[in-house]
């Protein structure tokens, strides 16, 4: 992609939602039964429905803002998805282990999950650093051998390549905060992963704009040399950024399986394209954690309407065609919203010159 | 993928040498086969078995490596089995496609990684076609000479329209091939699902399914007891010499070439890059497409969910090849007698067959790291000096 286009052209996209979005509103007045219907779907729209969208994000968040260390340092880690399912593989493998022992026990549980995603990620690095893989292919097998691998062991563990269910998260309730009309019904009413992602956000935006980490990685991605130069290893700089994205990757994937409390591995696993929506987050975002978080939530919040449509009298859709919506979403973004600048070493090894 | 990039890549292609190439796709497959067997030999730790391999300090092991990829090349029909041999051909034959299609892609330096979902389509049109149109067809060769090719034409152009969308929305909104085509898979199973299950399937059950083909659209096996038609290995053949022919030896083939890997040199020698990008996806999907039409003609006899992800071994294969079409011969038969086998393995031994799928991405892992071997091999190699001047 060209580094001199401009790094975004939202106007027109802007200008197209909200003509729908006019267009869409008049004919909800206008035609008759269209109306009764928009009640219905604004009906959906209610506090449960926001609490389950914000569990569809979990997942998609931290890949997303996870990818954003890896790429910034430099490294596009492709391979999002496939340490999402390790992790939600192994955090339940753990959970199943340990039998229930409440929440101490999914927190330990999720450790495990990240730690299992911690080292894939490591062998990832070295392979893309040292072994100056192809980034793109690496992150694909990383995927494709994990899409074999979570199966495989949960054929070994549990003779079918569903797990058993084990505990899932409680919702845990914020003393006063809770109470709190609709704003606490939603988010001081939530699963432990869903309040870690709530204070990631703003911790990696703060780890990425105001710290000389921050503008390490973001040196590293774009200008290795004068970092270099500069007497830090972009090395060191890069491994960080990658098992930064290992680690948030670990916590989504765990968070994801425990909010659930079973692994899925049929198909393509529980994850189904997450760490790939992820990555798209941020694209959408121009790597802004915030940004990839709120994008998240949007894609989150279409995922979520496979639950939440059966309960809406009248409407015939096939929950299949609902499922894909999320897919379809991130194809039209990816057309037609802007050309995102990726860092411009991004994919590129770096031989430092000693 | 930006533009250093692909001057990278292209200094690579050029400066790695067939032979390096073919080193390296050896060493990568060895590499995953010992990986493969330590994951197998650790995996019994916690399998439950009846009688274990063997006990080593007081722990059974339910599988034994070396016993497992035996009784793998075993069930591929290794050792003289007829029936092991049919089913080890007949994933080959549809893999020789289903890898075509990555390669393709490759050349042009595009990622195809939506050959599954090209294929999902292609098999879902071709029964259609064949269920729809077989009524009024006379029920003998007549009827079989005029459905396979029809069912077969149908799938290709299912196919490569769905190709078409990922190439054209690379092209023209320079959206990431990888997360395009990925998406669309999705979408692809989602559509045939609904499809299947709502409009076009079989209700007669609950399985999402379409209704058989009849026996005279089915491709005539070639060995008893088995499905395998030699017509679509020969057929395979025929598009992996065709193909190498086209990228070697044609002008088309060169310009496909250039306009992914360097579009603004292409673009500068007069070959419209953007509408070979288009075109290069186009032909990979209606590869992906006859993978399908193949897999119902021969393999299932109706579309069914859940296709086996023979689209995602492709890129195995296509990987393993080097891109290169006539390398996607062996691989195919590689990757057909590992698939062949995993069902011997399963049975005899009681190894998940998802151990195949393992080795898939294992193999692609090392392919993609060349210089693991070269640090390999230049370790060796000074071991080899540092030999000989101790002597």
């Amino acid at each position: 992609m060209a580094n001199a286009e401009p790094p975004k052209r939202l106007g027109p996209v802007v200008g197209l939602v909200i003509g729908l979005f006019v267009v869409l509103v008049f004919a909800v007045v206008l035609v008759p039964g269209l109306r009764e219907l928009g009640a219905d779907v604004v009906g959906i729209v209610d506090a449960s429905y926001v609490r389950s969208a914000l569990r569809f994000t979990v997942p998609i968040a931290f890949a997303g803002m996870g990818g954003i260390f890896a790429e910034k340092s430099g490294v596009i880690n492709i391979g999002l998805e496939g340490l999402l399912i390790i992790s939600a593989f192994t955090a339940i493998a753990v959970m199943w282990l340990l039998g229930d022992q409440g929440d101490a026990g999914r927190m330990l549980a999720m450790f495990g999950g990240v730690l299992a995603s911690l080292l894939v990620t490591l062998l990832f690095a070295i392979i893309c650093i040292e072994f100056k893989a192809d980034q793109i292919i690496a992150g694909l097998a990383v995927w494709l051998i994990a899409l074999g691998f979570a199966p495989f062991g949960s054929i070994i563990i549990w003779g079918t390549v569903n797990s058993d269910s084990v505990g899932s998260f409680d919702p845990l309730s914020i003393p006063l905060l809770s109470d709190l009309p609709y704003v606490g019904q939603v988010l001081f009413r939530a699963t432990p992963p869903v309040y870690l992602m709530l204070l990631a956000v703003p911790f990696s935006w703060y780890l990425l704009n105001r710290t000389a980490f921050g503008k390490h990685l973001q040196a590293s991605g774009e200008d290795p040399k004068t970092l270099d130069t500069a007497g830090v290893s972009v090395r060191k700089v890069r491994y960080a950024g990658v098992l930064l994205s290992g680690i948030y990757c670990g916590i989504g994937g765990a968070g994801l399986a425990l909010n659930a409390g079973q692994f899925v591995g049929g198909g393509e696993t529980i994850t189904s394209g997450r760490g790939l929506i992820g990555l798209t987050t941020y694209l959408i975002a121009n790597y802004n954690p915030v940004g990839a978080f709120l994008s998240a939530f949007f894609f989150a919040g279409l995922d979520a309407l496979q639950l939440q449509i059966q309960r809406v009298p009248g409407i015939e859709l096939s929950s299949t065609l609902i499922g894909i919506i999320p897919y379809v979403a991130v194809l039209i973004v990816l057309t037609f919203v802007g050309k995102t600048r990726m860092p411009e070493s991004a994919g590129e090894h770096y031989e430092s010159e000693e | 993928m930006n533009r250093a990039d692909l001057e990278r890549l292209l200094d690579r292609l050029v400066d790695a040498t067939v032979l390096e190439r073919v080193v390296i796709s050896f060493a990568s497959l060895l590499f995953a086969i010992v990986v493969g067997g330590v994951i197998v030999l650790l995996a019994g730790i916690p399998a439950t078995c009846r009688d274990p391999a063997f006990v080593f300090a007081g722990r059974e092991f339910c599988y034994d490596p070396i016993e497992m990829y035996l009784t793998l090349f075993e069930g591929a029909g290794a050792f003289g089995s007829l029936t092991n041999l049919g089913l080890t051909l007949q994933e080959t034959s549809v893999l020789l496609f289903t890898g075509l299609s990555v390669a393709v892609a490759f050349r042009a330096g595009l990622f195809n990684i939506g050959t599954q979902g090209q294929m999902v389509l292609g098999a879902l049109g071709s029964a259609l076609t064949i269920v729809w149109v077989a009524p009024s067809l006379p029920e003998n060769v007549v009827g079989t000479v005029v459905i396979v090719p029809l069912a077969v034409v149908v799938a290709t152009v299912i196919g490569g329209l769905y190709g078409t969308l990922p190439g054209l929305m690379k092209a023209y909104a320079d959206a990431h091939e990888v997360i395009t085509t990925i998406m669309l898979n999705f979408v692809a199973m989602g559509i045939a699902f609904y499809l299947v299950r709502n409009h076009v399937g079989d209700t007669t059950t609950d399985s999402v399914q379409t209704t058989p083909i009849p026996d005279f659209a089915r491709l005539p096996p070639t060995i008893d007891g088995t499905r395998f038609s030699i017509l679509v290995l020969l057929f395979g053949l025929a598009a992996a010499i065709a193909l190498y022919l086209l990228y070697e030896r044609t002008v088309v083939g060169y310009d496909l070439r250039t306009s992914g890997l360097a579009p603004e040199a292409a673009d500068y020698g007069g070959v419209n890059a953007k509408r070979n990008i288009v075109a290069s996806m186009t032909l990979s999907g209606a590869l992906g497409g006859i993978a399908g039409a193949m897999y119902v003609l021969m393999v299932h006899y109706r579309w069914e969910t859940d296709m086996p992800p023979l689209g995602f071994d492709g890129i195995a294969v296509s990987i393993l090849a080097g891109n290169n079409p006539l390398g996607v011969i062996p691989a195919s038969l590689l990757f057909g007698a590992l698939k062949g086998g995993s069902l011997q393995i399963d049975f005899a031994l009681g190894v998940p067959p998802e151990l195949v799928e393992v080795l898939r991405g294992l193999i692609i892992l090392f392919v993609a790291m060349p210089e693991f071997f070269r640090m390999i091999g230049s370790y060796a190699g000074y071991g080899t000096d540092g030999g000989e001047t101790d002597g």
